[in-house]
Formats: C-alpha cells, sequence, structure tokens
C-alpha cells in the first residue's frame, strides 16, 4: 500500500499547480481547468482519508468515498455552466481571453 | 449509524420552492412568458414558503416571538438540524428572494423572466439547505448549489457584455473558492475523522492538520462573505449584474457566507481559541476592521451609485464579522440583527436603483440630483434606506449597529476596541450616504438648459409638472413610471426599516433567544 505521507503530498502538489494555473493562466478554458485540478485533489484527499481512517465505525469510514463521488458530480455541473459562460462570451467578444474582458474597471 | 426518516412538515418550504421551480420549467414550456403571471407565481410561493418558516419557529400569528419551542428544534436529523438561529436566516434568505422577485415583475418584459424566476428560486431553495445543514459538506454543497444558480443568474440574458463579464469573473471566484473550501474540508475529514459540524467542538488530535483545515474552508467562505483580502470581486461583479441580481447577491449569497462562518467557526473559534490564546480574535478582530475601513474608504470616492453601495456592502460585512470575533452570544444576536437590516436596506437600494435606471437616471451619483423633487414616493425611501445604511436611530439599522457595538462593549477583554473602530467607521459612511440625500434633496436648481440630454430631461419634466399638479398626480405618475410592484417593493421596503426600527423589541427578542440557543447547542 502507498504511504499517507505521499498521497497527501500528491494532492498538495496538485493543489499548488491547480493555483499557480489560477494565479497566470489569461485563458478561461485553462482557468477552468486549474480549478478543476485544486476540486480533484480535495476529492483525493478524501478518498485517502477515507482508506486510511483509524475509525472502528464504517459508516464514517465510508463516508469520505461518498463525498468524493458526490464532488465529482459537483465538478461536473460547475464545467458544464462555465463552458455555458464562456461560450457566451466567446460569441460577444470573440475570444476566451479573461484580459480581454476588462470593461468593468472602468 | 441509524436512520431516522424525518417528519415532512419541517421541509415544506423546501419543497414549496421545488414546486415553484417545477411550474416555471411547465410554464415555459407552455410558451407562457409574462412577468407578472411568473413572477407573482413565484412571489407567492415564495410568500408561503415564508410563512412556513414562520410557522416552524411557532410565531406564526407574529406574536411571543421571544420564547421559541422546542419541538422538532435542535434534533438532529441526519445531515439536518432544525435551529431556530436556522431558521431566523431561512426566513431572512427567503425574504430577499421575496423582495427581489416581486420587484423584478415591474423589469422590462423580455425571453429570460422564465429563466430569471426559476434560478431565482433555485438559488433561494440552495439557501434554506445553507441555514439547516448540520453537516460541513452538505453546508458547501448547498452553498454551491445557490452558487450555480447564482453564476447563470447574473448572466442570464446572454446579450448584455457587461453582465457575462460579470458573470465570468463571479463564476471563477466562486468556483476557486468553493474548491479551496472543500480541500479544507477534506483536511478537517483527515483531522476529525468525520464532516459533522458538532465534532468540531473538541480539539482533534491532530491539531495543526485542522487548523489547517479551517484556515482554508474560512478562506473560501470569505470570498463569499466579500471579507477584505478576498472582495475585489464583488465591485465587479455587482456592477455588471442588473441591479435586481446586485441585491439579491448582496443581500443573500453574501450572507450565505456571512451565517456559513458563523456556523463553521462558532464553536471551532472557542476551542482553538482556548488553545491558541487571543491571537485567533485578535486576527478575526483585525479582519473585521479591515474589512469596515476599507470598504468604507474606497466607497467615499466612487462616483457610479452601483459601486459605492458595492462598497458599502463590503463594509458592512466587516461589521457582521464582529458577531464571530467577539466571544459571545449577545454580538452574535447583535450581527443577526445587522444582517437582517442590511438585507432590507442594501436590497431596497438597489431596486431603487433599478428603478432610477427605468426612469433613464443613469448611473452616477450626480445624476440623482434633485430626485427628491420630481418622484418624491421613491427618493424618500430611498433616503430611509440610505439613514437606515449610516444608522441612523429610529431605523433598523441603528438597532443593528446598536446591540453590535453594545455587545463589543460589554464583553470581556479589549473588545472595546472595536466597539471604537465601529463608530469610527459609522462616522465616515454617514460622508458619503450624506451626500447622496444632499444631492436628491438640495434646493432646485435644474431649470438650467439640460447639457447631458437624457438625465436631465426626467427631473426637468417632474419639476416642471409638480408644482403645477397636486402632489398625488404626481406621485400616480411616479408609480406607473417605476412599475407598480417595484413601487411597492421599494416603499414597503422603507417602512418596514422603519417601522422595526420603532417597535424592534419582538426581532431583538427573537434574535436573542435564537443566538442563545445556538450557543448552547454549540454548532
Amino acid at each position: 500500500m502507498i504511504p499517507l505521507d505521499e498521497l497527501l503530498v500528491f494532492s498538495g502538489l496538485l493543489f499548488s499547480i491547480g493555483i499557480f494555473g489560477v494565479l497566470t493562466r489569461r485563458n478561461f478554458i485553462m482557468l477552468l481547468i486549474s480549478v478543476e485540478i485544486i476540486m480533484n485533489s480535495a476529492i483525493l484527499n478524501f478518498v485517502t482519508f477515507s482508506a486510511y481512517s483509524p475509525s472502528s465505525s464504517v459508516a464514517q469510514a465510508v463516508s469520505g468515498q461518498g463525498i468524493a463521488v458526490v464532488l465529482i458530480g459537483l465538478a461536473a455541473t460547475e464545467v458544464a455552466l462555465g463552458l455555458a459562460i464562456v461560450l457566451a462570451l466567446n460569441r460577444i467578444i470573440g475570444s476566451v481571453d479573461v484580459a480581454k474582458a476588462m470593461e468593468l474597471r472602468l | 449509524m441509524s436512520y431516522t426518516i424525518p417528519t415532512i412538515s419541517p421541509y415544506t418550504p423546501e419543497i414549496s420552492l421545488l414546486v415553484a421551480v417545477v411550474l416555471i420549467f411547465l410554464l415555459d414550456v407552455a410558451g407562457v412568458k409574462s412577468r407578472i403571471l411568473l413572477g407573482g407565481a413565484t412571489s407567492l410561493f415564495l410568500l408561503l414558503a415564508f410563512l412556513e418558516v414562520l410557522a416552524d419557529l411557532g410565531t406564526w400569528p407574529l406574536q411571543g416571538l421571544s420564547t421559541l419551542p422546542s419541538g422538532y428544534l435542535g434534533t438532529l436529523q441526519g445531515p439536518v438540524i432544525f435551529t431556530s438561529f436556522g431558521l431566523i436566516f431561512q426566513g431572512i434568505f427567503l425574504a430577499v428572494a421575496l423582495i427581489v422577485g416581486f420587484a423584478s415583475i415591474s423589469d422590462p418584459d423580455e425571453e429570460g423572466a422564465p429563466t430569471f424566476y426559476a434560478l431565482l428560486t433555485l438559488a433561494a431553495i440552495g439557501m434554506l439547505f445553507v441555514a439547516v445543514s448540520a453537516d460541513l459538506i452538505l453546508l458547501l454543497l448547498s452553498i454551491e448549489i445557490t452558487g450555480i444558480a447564482t453564476y447563470a443568474l447574473v448572466g442570464y440574458t446572454r446579450r448584455d457584455r457587461r453582465a457575462l463579464e460579470a458573470a465570468m469573473k463571479f463564476y471563477i471566484i466562486g468556483a476557486l473558492s468553493t474548491a479551496i473550501s472543500f480541500f479544507g474540508a477534506s483536511l478537517l475529514y483527515g483531522a476529525y475523522g468525520t464532516t459533522q459540524l458538532s465534532a468540531f467542538s473538541t480539539l482533534p488530535a491532530n491539531h495543526e492538520l485542522a487548523l489547517m483545515g479551517f484556515g482554508m474552508v474560512a478562506a473560501g467562505l470569505a470570498f463569499k462573505a466579500t471579507l477584505v483580502p478576498f472582495h475585489m470581486w464583488a465591485v465587479d461583479v455587482y456592477d455588471g449584474a442588473g441591479p435586481n441580481v446586485a441585491g439579491f447577491l448582496s443581500g443573500g449569497s453574501k450572507k450565505m457566507g456571512l451565517f456559513a462562518l458563523f456556523v463553521v467557526f462558532v464553536a471551532a473559534v472557542r476551542v482553538f481559541g482556548a488553545a491558541e490564546g487571543y491571537v485567533l480574535f485578535l486576527a478575526l478582530g483585525s479582519l473585521a476592521v479591515i474589512t469596515m475601513t476599507l470598504g468604507n474608504v474606497l466607497a467615499l470616492e466612487q462616483k457610479t451609485m452601483k459601486r459605492m453601495l458595492a462598497y458599502s456592502s463590503i463594509a458592512q460585512a466587516g461589521y457582521m464579522l464582529l458577531g464571530v470575533a467577539i466571544d459571545t452570544p449577545a454580538a452574535l444576536a447583535g450581527a443577526t440583527l445587522q444582517i437582517t437590516a442590511d438585507v432590507l436596506m442594501k436590497t431596497g437600494a438597489f431596486v431603487v436603483v433599478g428603478a432610477a435606471a427605468s426612469l433613464g437616471i443613469g448611473p452616477l451619483i450626480t445624476d440623482y440630483k434633485g430626485l427628491g423633487h420630481s418622484r418624491p414616493g421613491i427618493s424618500a425611501s430611498f433616503a430611509i434606506m440610505l439613514l437606515s445604511l449610516a444608522g441612523m436611530p429610529l431605523t433598523l439599522g441603528f438597532v443593528g449597529k446598536f446591540y453590535l457595538f453594545f455587545a463589543a462593549v460589554e464583553a470581556p477583554g479589549y473588545f472595546i476596541l472595536l466597539a471604537i473602530a465601529g463608530l469610527l467607521n459609522s462616522a465616515i459612511s454617514v460622508f458619503y450616504y450624506a451626500r447622496i440625500l444632499r444631492l436628491m434633496y438640495m434646493p432646485d436648481d435644474s431649470k438650467a438648459p439640460a447639457s447631458d440630454g437624457h438625465s436631465l430631461t426626467h427631473s426637468t419634466l417632474g419639476s416642471a409638472t409638480g408644482p403645477a399638479t397636486p402632489r398625488w398626480a404626481s406621485l400616480r405618475s411616479e408609480i406607473t413610471a417605476v412599475g407598480t410592484a417595484r413601487w411597492i417593493t421599494i416603499v414597503s421596503v422603507a417602512v418596514l426599516l422603519v417601522l422595526f426600527g420603532i417597535y424592534p423589541t419582538t426581532l431583538v427578542g427573537a434574535m436573542n433567544s435564537a443566538a442563545q440557543q445556538f450557543w448552547t447547542i454549540g454548532f
């Protein structure tokens, strides 16, 4: 079995990659993917902690995996809406570049 | 784990709203696009849900608000718990949705009416579940249900470039904050082995992991609540969204974030506060002070009405954060009162901005010049809302601030400094609210030739007909110009602000006992 530490380091790395992507990318699709990577790191954490749960109660130990499934559904819903927004925006400003949508700063 | 099937009764508000959503979708398929019909039906269902929440509180017919029953209150049913504190917030959320839904009947008719009302109702359902969740995951999921509905609500017309840009910013920030919150929740799951909120009132074995988890959940929720390091998006989004939607975001979705902060942190702050000394309280207190100060100072220099209201909304979030920063139930009750007041005055103010736009008044603050003479009804209501925002006596805004600052003075330790900071901030905020009042009611010199066409023609027209015709005629023309539903909403919000400002006893009693109960249950 993979040690707990390595899994946590892996999900921490995923989280950092996601945050880095959100901070540096200017393409809306890339931003979406970065947010999804963060979400996936959270899901991975839930599964990890569930697998290594010291709790004697099975329901409590398994709940993390249930949460993971729910979160996968949530992530899919979010992306569907995000793509709808970016499609509508692309139709108007002809670009998926976040920097091009800066009218509100004025 | 044993499952008890909860009785249907506590869920009636949610079920009513679900019925409303299905009904709206069916009407949409049937080709009904009329705002009067759709908005009327939605408002009726929201009102029904609101009355059901009041009935759940045992306060129907509106008496004995200060003695709340036990009944199913406070008993855990799976991931859901009904506390009087949560039920009061359900009422608050439904009130926001009702104000926005009813006022939107007067919006110009367009294709999007069914979409708008369906999304509004869905967002309200999410908020109702936020108010009763006893599990961190259910809490965050409900927040995201509301979130997804509101991201779509901001850009639902799909044609307005500014609204779409606002929707995009709101979406990115919202999805990011949710993801960060869930990452924090996963760490808490690791530390505690469960996501039940009641578990967070103990110190876990892995102290640091839990603290990190709480920090991340807090950061995610602070985005929703527009606390200062995470406030940048709010102004752009409120500015780009339609005024009614902005009112819903500021009155509803932001209060939802604050409520979630209260629920997650009231127990946790006490536990970790005891472990870490005063550091945590210092951090929360200074966050509150920074939020209110920055919001107020930036509001001073705004030129457009919506951006000014957005910054003042950020400042209000600072006052409300005092509810967790000061470690007493009295402060929590004060914060709840302030939230109730803010829901009425801030949502009302955004509806007024929408009404002004329908009168052809521009977005700038100076465009409101002379409004008090030409449009007496909505100007008087707007004046009451602004006075309440500034915390003037005889309005609900004063009651909220009074109890909040009083709790800070009464609390042991150095919390009195927070009260002083809050009072200084209220003084700053009077400047920019008074500026609008002065503009609206200053002596009318608009007889001078109109320089910038559209915005001035209306005020000159109004003042020309004002003295000649009787007052009622000008009021009637105002109602038709603004739209009956919107006018009724604005005036009744103002009346409620004054009414509760003069007779706050029942409201204060209810908030106090709810906060006490919430305090003793522990989450």
